[in-house]
């Protein structure tokens, strides 16, 4: 079942303010809808890149720190410049719009500024009634001019459980990228859990700051029911990507636990589990059986106490399974770290 | 064992002490006898004041108990004013004449900030038109909170919007124009996280261009530079933790070699509160961030005898009932942590407090009632005796202060400290009360028990990565919207008699108009253009410093001369890396 409304929402540049749209995030969930967060201190073309992308009926933008007027209006004309200006923009900031503000931004093509102490179900029929009824675009990705022929990009599947790192190694698998290959471009698929009956958070974005890029394409789904870490959607944007003129592609799953390899094997070329150096036990270790069928094993938080043990612990436990199969231990949060830069060595070959 | 285990435990000890103390003044009839025989002579020791009406009283309230435990309690439990464990005050005489008479220094610290570099310091010399001492409290605008330069993609908008637009060390002289950097009476503080140890090399600068090398060793001052914090609520932090703490030692190794009388932090409360926290919360996460740092600074091969006395804080002051002795318990559990665990001298014990009325308990619908809510939080912070303090200004909760708001907060603090006879002829005239000692236990206990929960989850910064201080505030910052939302919390004008205060009238908003923000942005790129050259070169030469494991403040000094803010950052997220925010 598709979501009644689909949004992003953020907090402007230079502004840290998160605690209004987090309880706001929340209550739009509550109430069925999608929202893609893409966190605080964000540019305008952040902003607008991610609505175009995620295919967004509306952008939510909470503003404290002034600046208000000019930073809508950059929203509204990029929007319209990327021939987007069908995607909605609504906003508020607590007592800092003024008045006579919301009337200026209002001019310039804000369809609605809330004020201080609007009754969240206001906020929320505002939202239904303007945005509800959109007809949602299907897969569909830019088009980049004079690229080599057609050759369908790796696609590298990464799966684990929830607060191993997935989302942080691919950020710094992407920033490696960028860097190293001045045309290369990406494309992240990512999956975030739908809450039972209600809407999802897609909270990637917020976490991912590299992949903020115009030559990364990102796309966050939600399960919507599905089990097994992906979405029903996942199969024609797996498709697509690896057809759209990508470098490569990264298809990441929701945070699971030990059951079988999500990915069909005709979608990925390498399949990468990432746990963390602090799985338990090693009966927890013998459980787990997408080690036995992974491509390669990542062991990330390599700076926990215990690590060392961890990453010898895995590998045998893989020499007993097939054969081929990579462990590398990284610290993910860590700048440069050597091992992501060995993982983005392994990747790229 | 952690720090902040070994801190509960020894905090249980002292208990433990002053209990046997207690035992021993009742029990014992030597230990009884040289007890009384030195309480006589604190009470002869105080001065006999007369206030205008001709009355006499004593400049120091102490308890009239006569029993020998009471006494014991007092001088052990909670101290002289001035003695461990500082319950009191960190001082012998807070805002009374000193014995000389020497008239003490106003605590009163304006906070300003708005448009360019000018406009702000004619703000700052208007405030201070009638003030002996000066303490000017800087607040800088989003770009320049952020590390980015007035010219980045996208923060037009912004430039001098809330705070004022810093990008160069001549935006730093400009600044603090015609104030004389250096002066024993003259005192900066500026309130910035993320870039601090940049921005205090461009003040550093521009001191030694205006007043010469001589000056630099005089300033006085604080800059924010409290990274925890911003990690657990703010959302100010622009490089990874591990090395903005890095930048963070680096800077305080150098300010107490070479700046002897500056303040390099502020650990600070106050946005904890502000982002939601309870009293409690913001109490304990300020105290074990503090503690954090001194392990920090002492792995960096820093003394705690150095740096310890330049630690500072700044908390909080709503109108929960907590803050009626919230810093009064804050001083204790520091001076029994920093001298049981660190080790630290008395100096470095003293909890050098700053406090600021809460900006949230304003509201703007009937903003005028927010000059009653600053003066009853005004009361609760002198009441606790804090060492400087800044009043709101009522019309914050929509824009940034006007001049007329402003200059009635800093009325509304003369007014109690000068005009009011509460804190002039007699010092601690409401403590000792049953209800504040009963509040004392009860906020000791609470913080203590989330200290244990802390150091549970592997010490605050195990804690601060998974998120814990920040979900705990957010979860009672949504308690606390609940609580308005039905009216459990009253506020007056909002969730109750909403008609008995004026109706919501569109206030007076400044902004910085477009031409100023053009200026700003134009005159930064002269400035990179005037110094292409070098700062190449500068930029080169911090990456091989911040590479080689040196002292990166030490380095900043050089490269702020000729590189922007935005130049600096820019280089150091190529070498260091950038925030990555967890949602």
């Amino acid at each position: 079942m598709a979501a009644s409304v689909r949004l992003l929402t953020a907090v402007p540049i230079c502004d840290g303010h998160d605690s209004a749209i987090s309880t706001i995030n929340l209550e739009f969930i509550h109430h069925g809808m999608e929202v893609v967060y893409l966190g605080y201190h964000r540019s305008a073309r952040d902003i607008v890149r991610a609505a175009i992308q995620e295919g967004v009926d509306a952008i939510g933008i909470s503003s404290y720190n002034a600046g208000h007027i000019e930073f809508f209006a950059e929203v509204v004309a990029l929007l319209k410049k990327r021939k987007a200006a069908d995607i909605g923009v609504f906003g508020g900031g607590g007592g800092t719009i003024t008045k006579a503000d919301a009337a200026i931004m209002q001019r310039k093509g804000v369809d609605r500024i809330f004020f201080a102490g609007t009754p969240m179900e206001e906020m929320i029929r505002f939202v239904r009634q303007a945005y509800g009824k959109r007809q949602r675009r299907g897969v569909r990705l830019p088009r980049f001019a004079a690229r080599k022929a057609k050759v369908a990009a790796p696609c590298i599947g990464i799966t684990g459980p929830g607060g191993a790192g997935k989302t942080t190694l691919i950020d710094e698998l992407v920033l490696r990228w960028l860097k190293t290959q001045p045309n290369a471009r990406i494309a992240i698929l990512s999956h975030d859990p739908s809450i039972v009956g209600k809407g999802a958070l897609l909270g990637d974005r917020a976490t991912m700051i590299y992949s903020q890029d115009d030559r990364v394409f990102m796309r966050s789904l939600a399960t919507r029911g599905r089990a097994g870490g992906l979405s029903p959607e996942t199969a024609p944007w797996v498709r697509a990507m690896k057809q759209g003129e990508f470098d490569v592609v990264f298809v990441e799953t929701v945070g699971i636990g030990q059951e079988a390899m999500p990915f069909r094997a005709k979608w990925v070329d390498k399949s990468i589990f990432v746990m963390s150096a602090d799985y338990g036990s090693q009966l927890q270790l013998q459980k787990i059986a997408m080690l036995d069928v992974a491509d390669m094993v990542v062991v990330n938080k390599g700076d926990l106490a215990g690590a060392l043990t961890a990453v010898a612990e895995v590998g045998r436990r893989i020499e007993r399974g097939r054969n081929g199969q990579r462990v590398i231990a990284t610290v993910a949060k860590r700048h440069r770290d050597p091992g992501v830069d060995r993982l983005f060595e392994e990747l790229r070959s | 064992m952690s720090a902040l285990a070994r801190v509960c435990d020894s905090l249980e000890a002292q208990a433990r002490f002053v209990e046997e103390q207690i035992h021993r003044a009742r029990d014992e009839p030597k230990f009884r006898a040289g007890l009384l025989k030195r309480w006589k002579a604190i009470r002869a020791s105080i001065a006999t004041v007369k206030t205008p009406t001709g009355l006499a009283l004593p400049s120091l309230a102490l308890p009239t108990s006569t029993d020998p435990g009471e006494i014991a309690r007092y001088l052990f439990g909670e101290g002289f004013p001035g003695e461990f464990p500082f319950v009191n005050s960190i001082y012998r005489e807070m805002y009374l004449p000193a014995a000389g008479g020497r008239t003490p220094e106003e605590p009163t610290r304006l906070f300003a900030g708005l448009g360019l570099a000018e406009d702000t310091n004619e703000r700052f010399h208007y405030l201070t038109k009638h003030q002996r001492s000066i303490r000017l409290s800087t607040a800088f605008d989003g770009p320049t909170l952020y590390g980015l330069d007035s010219d980045a993609d996208g923060v037009f908008g912004k430039i001098g919007e809330g705070g004022v637009a810093i990008d160069t060390v001549e935006d730093m002289e400009r600044l603090y124009d015609r104030f004389s950097l250096g002066d024993e009476r003259l005192s900066v503080s500026m309130t910035i996280n993320g870039p601090a140890p940049i921005l205090l090399a461009m003040y550093v600068a521009a001191a030694r261009r205006r007043f010469g090398a001589k000056a630099v060793g005089k300033l006085r001052g604080t800059v924010q530079a409290d990274i925890l914090k911003e990690v657990q609520a703010q959302n100010e932090i622009i490089f990874p933790l591990e090395a903005s703490l890095r930048f963070l030692a680096d800077m305080v190794a150098h300010t107490t070699e070479h700046l002897p009388r500056w303040y390099p932090i502020s650990i600070s409360g106050y946005h904890i509160g502000e982002a939601g926290a309870t009293p409690v919360q913001q109490a304990a996460y300020t105290l074990s961030n503090g503690f954090t740092y001194v392990e920090l600074f002492r792995q960096h091969g820093l003394a705690v005898d150095r740096f310890g006395p330049r630690l500072s804080f700044f908390l909080d002051c709503g109108l929960d009932i907590e803050y009626v002795a919230l810093a009064r318990v804050c001083r204790k559990l520091w001076a029994i942590g920093m001298r049981d665990v660190f080790g630290a001298g008395e100096a470095a014990q003293r909890f050098k407090l700053h406090t600021q009325t809460s900006g949230r308990s304003l509201i703007a619908l009937g903003f005028k009632n927010n000059l009653t809510r600053t003066a009853i939080e005004l009361f609760l912070a002198y009441l606790n005796s804090t060492n400087s303090c800044h009043s709101n200004s009522a019309d914050e909760p929509f824009t940034t202060p006007s001049e007329e708001y402003v200059r009635l907060a800093a009325n509304a603090q003369s007014i109690l400290l000068e005009e009011t006879g509460l804190f002039r002829h007699t010092m601690n005239l409401f403590t000792g009360s049953p209800g504040m000692r009963i509040l004392e236990e009860a906020l000791e206990k609470a913080i203590l028990e989330e200290f244990r929960t802390i150091d549970r989850l592997g010490g605050v910064l195990a804690a601060t990565e998974q998120r814990y201080q920040r979900s705990q505030i957010q979860g009672a910052a949504h308690l606390y919207e609940q609580q308005t939302g039905d009216g459990t919390r009253p506020m007056i004008g909002l969730n109750r008699y909403p008609n008995s205060t004026e109706s919501f009238l569109e206030p007076k908003v400044l902004r910085t108009p477009r031409s100023r923000k053009q200026l700003q942005a134009d005159r930064l790129r002269k400035f990179k253009h005037r110094h292409r050259q070098k700062s190449g070169r500068a930029l080169d030469e911090l990456t091989r410093v911040v590479e080689s494991g040196g002292n990166v403040f030490t380095e900043l000094l050089k490269t702020v001369e000729c590189c922007s803010l935005g130049q600096i950052t820019g280089r150091l997220f190529d070498v260091v890396g950038r925030f990555r925010p967890s949602v």
